[in-house]
Parts: C-alpha cells; structure tokens; sequence
C-alpha cells in the first residue's frame, strides 16, 4: 500500500506542470491582460506600455513562463499584479471558508441523499419511490443560485434567522456556522439529488445478488440485511462520487459564494480571471490541481477500508 | 437491535436540536443609531488603494475620496470647476502669464497613523509621482507641469510650460491630485495599495478579501473630527443580494442599477431613497471613418439619422437619463447647448443617404461589444434601429478586458464608450478626437474614429491664456465632430444608489465625479 501511495505522490508534479502550463499559455491567449483591468476607460497607449513594463508583461514569453515556474517551485505563489497582495495570505483567507462550505456541504448531501436513496429503492415503484425521484429531479434541475435566493429570501428576509452576508469571523465558531447554514443547506440539498440517485441504483443492483436472497433465506432481519450487508457494498459507488464531487464543488461554488456574498477559492479564481491577472490565476490553478490530485488520492485509499478484496499494487 | 436503533435515534435527535438551537441566534440588532455607515458595492474585491496606480473603479474612487485630500476640492455634490474651492491649500496667488502658481498649505494638517504633518515637501514629493508614467496613469494631464518647487514648509510653487485650461482641477482630490505620503509609501512599499496613508476624514484599518474594507475615522481630521466612527466597504456583485441587504439593514446604502426599472422597483419601500445623480457617464458611438463604408461621410450620417434617441433614453428610464446634444455636457467647461448640427430621427433620410453613397441595398457590420449591462443594453436597442434602416450589425458580446484591448486593436466600425471625464472640454475631445490620439499609434488614446480634422482648434485651445476665445474654439470643434458625423451623443447615464432614508450625507448629492456618493466629515446616521 505505501508503494502504491508513493508512486501516486511520484506522478502528482507531472500533473502539476501541465496544468500550470495549460493555464500561462491559456491566459495570456485570451484578448486583455492586467495592464488593460488596470487602466480600464483611461487606458491610452502609453499608459498600457509603462504599466506593462512595471509588471513584467514586456519580456519575452519563455523568460516569463521561467520566472514563474521557478518561483512556484521555490514555493512562492507570488504577489498580485492588481493588488500586489500575496496570493498565498488570499488563499489562506479564503480557503477556511471554502473548506467549512465543502464539509457542511458533503456532510447535508449525506444526510438527506443516502435516506432518500434507500428509501427510493426499497419502496421501488410505490409512492415512495416515484416521489423521491421527483424531488431529487427537482433538486438536479434547480440552478444553485435560484434556491440560494429563495433560501435567503425564506430564511433570512421573511423571517429573519440567518444573516444574509459574509462568511463569518474564522476565529468565532457560532458565527462561522451561523453564516454557513444557508449556503451549505443549498449546496447539499443540490449534491443530495445526485447521492440519492447514485444510491439507489447501486442498492437495487445490489439487493438482486444471491447473498442477499441467502441472508434472507438463513432468517436475518431485513433491517441489518439490508444496512450491514447491502448497504457497506454500495458505498464505494457513493464515495467515488463525494471524492468527484468536492473536486468539482470548489468551481461550482462560485455562484453560492456570490449570492450569500462569501469568500471562497472558487470566487478568487473567477474574479482572477476575469481581472486576467496571470499570476493569481496560475498560482490558485496549480494549488487547485494539487488539491484535487490529493482529494482523488484519499478517495481512491478509501476503496480499501470498504471493500477489504480491493489490493494497492 | 430495537435498543440501538432507538439509542441511535436520540442521539440524531439530540444532535438536531443542538444544530437548530445554534443557529437560531437573534440577528444583530443596532440600538440607538451607531455612527457606523455600510455601504455594498457592484465588486467582487478591491483592486488596492495607491490612487494614482490604477484608474480606480467605483468601489475604490469611493474609498480614496475619504482617504485622500488635494490642494482644493470641488465643492461638495458639485462638479463644476468653477466651483472649484481651497482644501488643504487655504489660499492661492497666480501671474499674470497664468504660468506661476503659489500655493500656501494649512498648518497643522495631520498625516494618518502618525505619520507627521502635511507639509509643501509632501505636496511636491506627491505632484511629482502623479507626473511620473510609471507611477501614475494620469501622468498624461501634468505634461504642462515645467516644475514643482517647495519654497518653504507651507509654501508650494507650481511652474507651467504652458496655460493649462484648468490646473485647479488638476490638483482637487481626483486622480493625480489626490496626495500621498512619501514615508508610507517608503515604510510599506509593495504593500502600500492594501496599507494607504492619506489625510482625509478616514483612513484605512482593515481589509478581508472578497469581503469588505474598513475605514476609521480620522480624529485629528483638518476640518474636524468626522460624525461617522466606522465605514465599512462591502462587496457584493449580485444585485439581489444587495437587495435583500438593504432591505433587511444589513447595509445603509447599495448601488443600484442605473436604469428606470431599479429605481421603480425600490418605490415600494418607504424606508429607502433611490438618489440619481450626476455628472453622469456620456454614452456615445465612435464611427471609424478608416473602416469602409464608413469612411464616406454620408454612411456616416445615415446612422445618425437611424437612431431614435428619445426611444433609447425611454427605454433606459427617464429618471436616470439626460439628454447629450454633443460629445460633451453642456455644463463641462467648454460645453455647448444650442446651435449644433442635429440628426433628427428619419429612417427614410438615413436610406437615401446611403443610397446617395452607393448601398442603396444597406450594409453590413461587425463590431464587438462588452457584456456588461450599460453598454449592452442601449446597442441591442441601437443594433435593431439601423436595422430597420437596412443596416444590419452583428454584436459580439466579449468580456469587459477584453472589451477594452480589442477596441484599441481597431478591430470595429463602430465603438460604443462610456465614461465621464474630468468637466473640461479638451481633455475628453483631445483624447476622444485628436490625431495623436489616434488608435493604433503610439501615443493612442481613444480616437476611435480616426479623426483629424480639429487638431489645430485643440492645440490652440489649450494653451490660450483668453477663456472666451477657449470655450469658443471648443464649440467650434464640437461643431465639426458632429458635422462630420464622426461620433454620436446618445444620452448621459446617471449613476443610481439607494440608501436608507436615515443616511444624511451632508450636502445636497447633486453630482460627483467619484461616481458614488461622497462622504464627508459631517455626513451622519439620523436616528
């Protein structure tokens, strides 16, 4: 297992460099660049030239993509060509709110979507069944800022229980939940659609399977069949799709971060791009990748502690 | 099994209850009216405070008026230069030549955070940063500047190579003019933009990216200790949520949207006011006369004629337009009201026309234009009346960067701009309609349209020292623009903030050229 972890850790740069690299040429591709932000309505050509030359934007291609490969490797996620404030104290800043999202997020697609999911499939086409993949249809198709809205408007204007901005005081602990409820309840109840989905086909295949019928045929209750044995099965689907999912959750949350007007990763690199501020963008996608990379890494050990057959080589 | 599963039960009911009992804490209430005002904003973040840096956005201009002062000030929700009033200069002598400018500085103005006092080798060490290209985009406006010389501590003396049609304006806290501190910018360097010093009514305290900025008052303030403790900055780029936000109190004041139906739909809530002020942003078309067909003068005005104007301003609102008759307001220094050469709306005129220049079938055009809404909207509006004139234009929606890189690559026949500048004549014609203006060159600014044909009623503009002849070579050059249908004025677009009716800014919000409401020392919350 640790050969297996290490070889995965190996290949970890490689992936690293390539996203860094898709995302410089990428950029400076795109029509605009910092000094254009900069200058906005006032920009005139003069201007545009003496800012660029500030900024670096004058050397040649190579020499750029060098400095900030190197800078990157020497851990140096480098300033803002904006603000000039260090990427690395605006990812600190952003990334607890992004986790606590992420967390609160997963752990409300759990709690309403694994329910559900057994719920639908062992009352398959009854009532039941037909409801719940109403409402989960209903929860894919909804657009995560309209029940982000609705949510704010039900529960934070109409009866005024949640606040309506910010993402709370890291270090106050009631505050950071108090702000997280909304945006993490609207997340999750989203996320819960595909999990109950997931869910239940994986348990409906899963309950045909002859150890199944002989657990029932020996005499076992069918509450601990159906938790202990078919259950446990049909949680390796499940967790690839957690593992996917937060991997996708830190863009997808950008709408969230907007509406409830919370900080977030996802903000920052969409507000970095379209500033086309090179170096912010570069530094949050390679610190992005890695954190994918290593979110998949996690998801992947996981199989074995479910499924005891599963071997690392 | 039924004991754990009951077991279990009670714990998840447990675990509930505590969940639901946290999150039911009362929302903050705000007693007797703290003098703490919140204002959201149209951002995601801030771009930083250094002012002469970057051309700020409407977030920033808010925070670097009450940061930063300047020689003098424009009259409070006033723009008009002539209103022009001392600030942290207290008084002025000018020569006769109008080339030699003396300033005497106020004792005793204190810098932010201990800094020091506000002396004339301050003044000097900031005029010189805002005429340096590498430190200040403004630096294009100080070219008459010969020299700036401290003649004693509250003595600065201002030499010009040139009259200037309005070096006060240059020298008022917008842009160049506003002042910074040499040490500061020594101490914090690279991070000087998120640690600003200045010596207005407030000053920085603190910043949480994507959030907000916080602003405290300035005790030692000149003109007195400010009424307000606290301004808090925030940013919000949905405008529901600002919405929601000001309805509910968790902001004072919101940016709006600068059309009718924002302003209507607040009208319900009697708590808040919608105010709609000026100076307003000029939306204009620039028509490329180096681009076919355009180049023939009477394309050029086939389009002018094919635009109804008073439908556009209706569909905009009534409320937050006003009429533009030429490329200026009339109330810049040098604008002109009556006697312009007008395109009255006539579609069948604008067909002759172009069947004069020889498309009787019309033409075809491409141009890019940004997404963002207050460009969009009035070139959809434009896009189908010149269609009914047989001009059929195709719009590409492009990214607000990207908007502003690829006009100046001179990829359009027809660019629409929108922006304010400051109110005196040759600085919006010079940089809008002056060949060395010209897209493309290096010394480009905005000509879009490749004009060249009042370089001379410009250049010998500026540098009269006869206010009259000035203001009469400017009409003069207004006249030809639109003679030669090289631009049209559209209307001016009032900018749109609501706030709370216990919001007293101090003044009469008439105009302001931060493009958001000023605040002062004596701006405070009603009970």
């Amino acid at each position: 297992m640790v050969q297996y972890v290490l070889r995965r850790i190996f290949l970890t740069p490689i992936t690293l460099f390539a996203v860094f690299t898709i995302v410089f040429l990428v950029m400076r591709v795109a029509p605009g660049d910092p000094a254009t932000v900069i200058l906005g309505s006032f920009a005139s050509e003069e201007a545009l030239q003496a800012v660029r030359r500030t900024m670096g934007l004058d050397k040649p291609l190579y020499l750029q993509y060098v400095e900030s490969l190197s800078g990157l490797l020497r851990g140096d996620l480098g300033r803002s060509m904006i603000t000039n404030a260090s990427v690395a104290y605006q990812i600190r800043k952003a990334l607890p709110y992004t986790l606590d999202l992420m967390v609160a997020g997963t752990f409300f697609s759990l709690l309403f979507g694994i329910p559900f999911g057994i719920l639908t499939a062992l009352k398959r086409n009854q009532f039941w069944d037909y409801f719940g993949r109403s409402v989960s249809l209903a929860g894919l198709s909804t657009p995560s800022f309209l029940l982000g809205l609705l949510g704010l408007w039900a529960l934070s204007i109409k009866i005024p229980l949640f606040p309506s901005l910010g993402g709370g005081e890291i270090g106050n602990l009631l505050s950071r939940v108090h702000h997280l409820f909304l945006p993490s309840l609207t997340l999750g109840l989203i996320q819960a659609s595909f999990i109950s989905r997931m869910t239940r086909s994986s348990l409906l295949n899963i309950l045909q399977e002859d150890y199944i019928r002989t657990a029932r045929a020996k005499g076992l209750n069918k509450r601990i069949v159906i938790l202990r044995h078919a259950f446990r099965n049909c949680l390796i689907p499940i967790v690839t799709l957690v593992g996917l999912y937060v991997g996708i959750l830190i863009a997808d949350s950008v709408l969230i971060e907007v509406v409830f007007n919370r900080p977030g990763i996802g903000k920052l690199m969409v507000g970095s791009v379209k500033n086309r501020d090179y170096i912010m963008v570069q530094s949050i996608m390679t610190v992005y990748a890695a954190m994918v990379v290593f979110i998949n890494l996690i998801t992947d050990l996981t199989y074995g502690f479910f499924d005891p057959r599963v071997k690392y080589r | 099994m039924k004991e754990r599963w009951r077991k279990n039960l009670v714990y998840l009911g447990l675990v509930a209850a505590i969940a639901l009992l946290a999150t039911t804490l009362p929302p903050e209430t705000y007693g007797a009216r703290k003098q703490e005002l919140r204002i959201a904003f149209d951002a995601g973040d801030t771009m930083g405070f250094d002012p002469h840096k970057q051309a700020p956005p409407d977030m920033d201009a808010f925070v670097n008026a009450t940061i930063y002062r300047g020689l003098v000030r424009f009259k409070p929700g006033d723009t008009h230069p002539d209103k022009i009033e001392p600030d942290m200069a207290e008084s002025w002598d000018v020569s006769k030549d109008r080339l030699v400018w003396t300033f005497k500085i106020r004792k005793g103005i204190q810098w932010h955070k201990g800094f020091g006092e506000f002396t004339a080798q301050d003044a000097e060490y900031s005029l010189r940063r805002s005429m340096d290209p590498t430190k200040c985009f403004a630096a294009r406006n100080y070219e008459a500047v010969k020299e700036v010389k401290t003649l004693d501590r509250y003595t600065l003396q201002i030499n010009l190579k040139q009259p200037v049609p309005s070096l006060l304006g240059l020298l008022t806290n917008y842009h160049g003019g506003m002042m910074v501190c040499s040490r500061a910018l020594e101490k914090y360097d690279k991070d000087y933009p998120l640690n600003p010093i200045g010596t207005g009514p407030f000053m920085f305290e603190s910043y949480e990216p994507q959030q907000k900025t916080v602003l405290a008052r300035h005790d030692q303030y000149f003109r007195g200790k400010p009424i307000l403790e606290k301004i808090v900055v925030r940013y919000m780029t949905d405008l529901t949520t600002r919405e929601f936000a000001i309805q509910k109190g968790d902001v004072d004041v919101t940016q709006g949207l600068r059309e009718q139906q924002w302003v209507e739909k607040m009208s319900p809530y009697k708590d808040i006011t919608v105010d709609v002020f000026g100076p307003g942003e000029m939306v204009s078309i620039f028509l490329n006369q180096s681009k076919k067909p355009l180049d023939d003068v009477r394309v050029r005005r086939a389009i002018s004629h094919a635009i109804n104007k008073d439908e556009l301003m209706k569909m905009i609102g009534k409320d937050v337009t006003s009429p533009l008759k030429s490329v200026i307001p009339a109330n810049y220094l040098g604008g002109i009201e009556k006697g312009l050469p007008e395109y009255d709306f006539n579609i069948e005129k604008a067909k002759k026309l172009l069947a004069e220049a020889g498309y009787p079938k019309g033409i075809d055009l491409e141009m890019v234009n940004t997404e963002m809404m207050v460009y969009w909207r009035p070139m959809e509006v434009i896009q189908e009346h010149l269609r009914k004139a047989g001009i059929n234009l195709k719009i590409n929606p492009v990214v607000h960067s990207a908007f502003h890189s690829l006009i100046r690559k001179d990829v359009n026949p027809i660019v629409m701009y929108i922006c304010a500048r400051f109110p005196v004549a040759d600085i919006y014609l010079t940089q809008f309609f002056h060949s060395r203006s010209t897209i493309g060159t290096p010394t480009a600014v905005t000509n879009f349209s490749h004009y060249t044909s009042i370089d001379n009623l410009l250049d010998e503009a500026r540098v009269s020292s006869r206010p009259d002849e000035q203001k009469r070579m400017w009409q003069e050059a207004q006249r030809k623009i639109l003679e030669d249908a090289v631009a049209y004025p559209l209307y001016i677009s009032k900018f749109v903030y609501g706030r709370k009716n216990y919001v007293d800014y101090g003044y009469k919000l008439d105009s302001t050229l931060i493009y958001a409401p000023e605040v002062f020392e004596n701006t405070r919350l009603l009970d």
